[in-house]
């Protein structure tokens, strides 16, 4: 057996390892390890290279996790368990609800822009699909709204979460392909702004369409409207620091993320927010922390085996040498992305995929980062689609008056409305690449 | 039936119970660390930035605190069920076939945090015996090295006391599940976490 052979064989364990239900940590990682033990043995002898293979895998959870860059997740996780607490919410959609109320649909685009606006202090798609079903959907079907639409709306809208920094899930990709994690998240900022129109524009169209759906609501005065702004104050602190540092190079990712945590943290101290539930939310986020941490390890102990089974390599020239355009080959894997997202977890699904796939695709001719915000787009798609779109679960769980299939309903157009924005962002690529450029030029 | 469900036996109970206390303990020091983290890079650039004054050796400390919430957790979140895994097929299984994959999954993790355990202590005593320590304020490194076979242990015996936890439903399928967690399907999952989310909402809607 050549290296390419023990590449694929550990890998297809790893798979069938993952299907049984093994974590997905600990099945990358016991793959990689017992990969990295056979070619080597297969090198230096069974016994030399046991201990070689072993050895080198065992270095790799401290060695790979002790970075500095890393430090940034926690802060992260941290600004979007304490943004529950800090009143941020129910102000964030008042605001849009008066400034954005006015439109056809202005209560559904007003959430739109308030999930987009709380994206800016959360990374969480479902918990944000969860806060926002309790504050926007009793007020949208008060005022007479569609139901589908109410649900569709705030579901969609929780997908948001991801793109707009904090993300963690950009600065997970940045480690895993070796990219930068501050180019990471400023490239997020655009596509999050865009896909946000383009849903409010399907919201508008549709409304306008069928007027019955989403009464506009207005009537609130130019003073009332900014008096709705300063609610939003740690909306805009966090864009402040977290932007301000990554694109003027004021800090390091991980310093702007605690300072907004801080901010963050302390707006929740002086709304009374109870000891007990601050320390509660620490806890939840080393919980989070730590599961992020495992797979992480776990993912780069395999991705050691596969460089020197020349995996990757062997992927991206097998890509290279088809017969088909780099467009259409970049298709097919968005294709595979969204079916394999319909069954398995984000993380789960792009760390193990990212190593093999990434290098493919760069090899193409796109470009890394680009790349990494249409695969997370991509990626949160599957949170609205059936069987499994866990958005949809959760604003069906909080509003148990709506069936889950109504939500699924209420989201086809938002389906329609991020293929758009995945269309969009092939066709100008400009808007993803534009900010992360204009620091690194 | 019944007989068996009760006398899920004391002492793996009693193991269980000391386990969790050891867990919550590491799981709060990681937390306790995130909270210092934050604090200490508030500090940093509120200070290099308006004082000129930056904390020495700033980006050492934090990276090797690092090895604190990166790992002490691991066994906690084990227990919870926290780590990433696929349960599609999983969840389409019942009775003795699923305990024994849930057993065989375990087994397989428990092999490879043995080996983390040995290799991550070895990598412990290098650093230790050489003095290994960071580049700007010459920090030891080995205690950050250290806490990966310590974190690790702890989620090795939680493996264990899951494995028996297996074992003992793949014996006797229809015995009361205990020591192992339960594979929550999509709804139960958007419930909990429209539970968790409603206490924060609350204090929102102030």
């Amino acid at each position: 057996m050549d290296n390419f052979q023990i590449g694929l064989l550990f890998t297809g364990i790893m798979l069938v390892l993952v299907f049984l239900g093994v974590r997905v940590a600990f099945a990358a990682a016991i793959a990689g390890t017992l990969g990295l033990v056979t070619i080597l043995s297969m090198r230096l002898g069974f016994e030399k290279g046991l201990t070689a293979g072993l050895g080198m895998a065992g270095t790799v959870p401290h060695s790979k996790s002790v970075t500095y860059a890393l430090s940034i997740l926690p802060m992260f996780i941290l600004i979007g368990f304490l943004a529950f607490h800090a009143g941020i919410t129910k102000a964030v959609f008042e605001a849009a609800k008066r400034w954005l109320g006015w439109l056809p649909g202005g209560l559904a685009v007003a959430t739109i822009f308030a999930t987009a606006g709380f994206a800016a202090v959360s990374g969480a798609s479902t918990a944000t699909a969860a806060v926002f079903s309790r504050v926007a959907i009793p007020e949208m079907l008060k005022e007479g709204y569609d139901r589908r639409l109410s649900a569709g709306v705030v579901a969609a809208g929780g997908t948001l979460a991801t793109l707009i920094p904090p993300s963690a899930i950009l600065v997970i990709y940045a480690i895993i392909v070796e990219e930068s994690v501050g180019q990471l998240l400023l490239a997020g900022f655009l596509p999050g702004i865009v896909s946000a129109i383009i849903y409010a524009l399907i919201v508008i169209m549709r409304v306008k369409m069928n007027p019955a759906m989403g009464p506009s609501v207005s009537g609130y005065s130019w003073k009332q409207r900014l008096a709705s702004v300063p609610g939003t104050f740690p909306i805009i602190a966090v864009i402040v620091i977290i932007f301000g540092s990554m694109y003027f190079g004021w800090a390091t990712p991980t310093e702007a993320g605690a300072l907004g945590a801080f901010v963050v943290f302390v707006l929740a101290l002086i709304r009374g927010t109870p000891v007990g539930v601050l320390r509660d939310a620490l806890v939840e986020t080393s919980k989070l922390t730590v599961m992020i941490f495992t797979i992480i390890w776990g993912v780069l102990v395999y991705v050691r085996f596969l460089g020197f089974a020349g995996l990757p390599d062997a992927f991206a020239n097998w890509i290279g040498g088809l017969d088909m355009s780099p467009l259409a080959i970049l298709l097919c894997i968005l294709a595979a992305y969204a079916i394999l997202g319909m069954f398995m977890d984000a993380i789960g699904m792009l760390l193990l995929t990212l190593p093999v796939v990434q290098p493919a695709v760069i090899g193409l001719g796109y470009d890394p980062v680009w790349f990494g915000i249409i695969v997370v787009k991509m990626a949160e798609l599957c949170l609205i689609t059936p069987p499994v779109g866990l958005n949809c679960y959760v604003v069906s769980g909080v509003r148990p008056d709506i069936p889950v299939q109504d939500v699924f309903r209420g989201c086809w157009p938002f389906f329609v409305a991020d293929i758009l924005t995945i269309a969009v962002l092939i066709a100008f690529p400009q808007i993803v690449l534009f900010l992360p450029q204009t620091i690194s030029g | 039936m019944t007989q068996v469900s009760d006398t899920a036996p004391a002492a793996m109970l009693n193991s269980d119970r000391w386990l969790s206390k050891i867990e919550n303990l590491l799981n709060n020091i990681a937390a306790l660390g995130i909270f210092v983290l934050m604090l200490t890079a508030t500090v940093q650039i509120l200070g290099r930035k308006l004082l000129n004054i930056p904390i020495p050796g700033y980006i050492d400390i934090a990276e090797q605190s690092i090895a604190l919430f990166a790992f002490m957790g691991a066994a906690y979140c084990q227990r919870l069920n926290g780590h990433v895994r696929m349960e599609l097929i999983l969840s389409q299984l019942r009775g003795r076939l699923l305990w024994f994959i849930e057993a065989f999954g375990i087994l397989v993790a428990m092999v490879l945090v043995g080996i983390m355990i040995k290799y991550g202590f070895e990598h412990f005593l290098r650093a230790w015996k050489f003095g290994d320590s960071t580049i700007d304020i010459g920090l030891a490194v080995w205690p950050s090295k250290l806490v990966v076979p310590i974190a690790f242990s702890v989620l090795w015996l939680r493996l264990l006391l899951q494995f028996i936890g297996y074992c003992r439903l793949v014996r006797h399928p229809q015995a009361t599940p205990v020591l192992v967690p339960l594979i929550e399907n999509t709804k139960e999952q958007a419930e909990r976490e429209a539970r968790e989310t409603a206490t924060a909402d609350g204090q929102s809607n102030g």
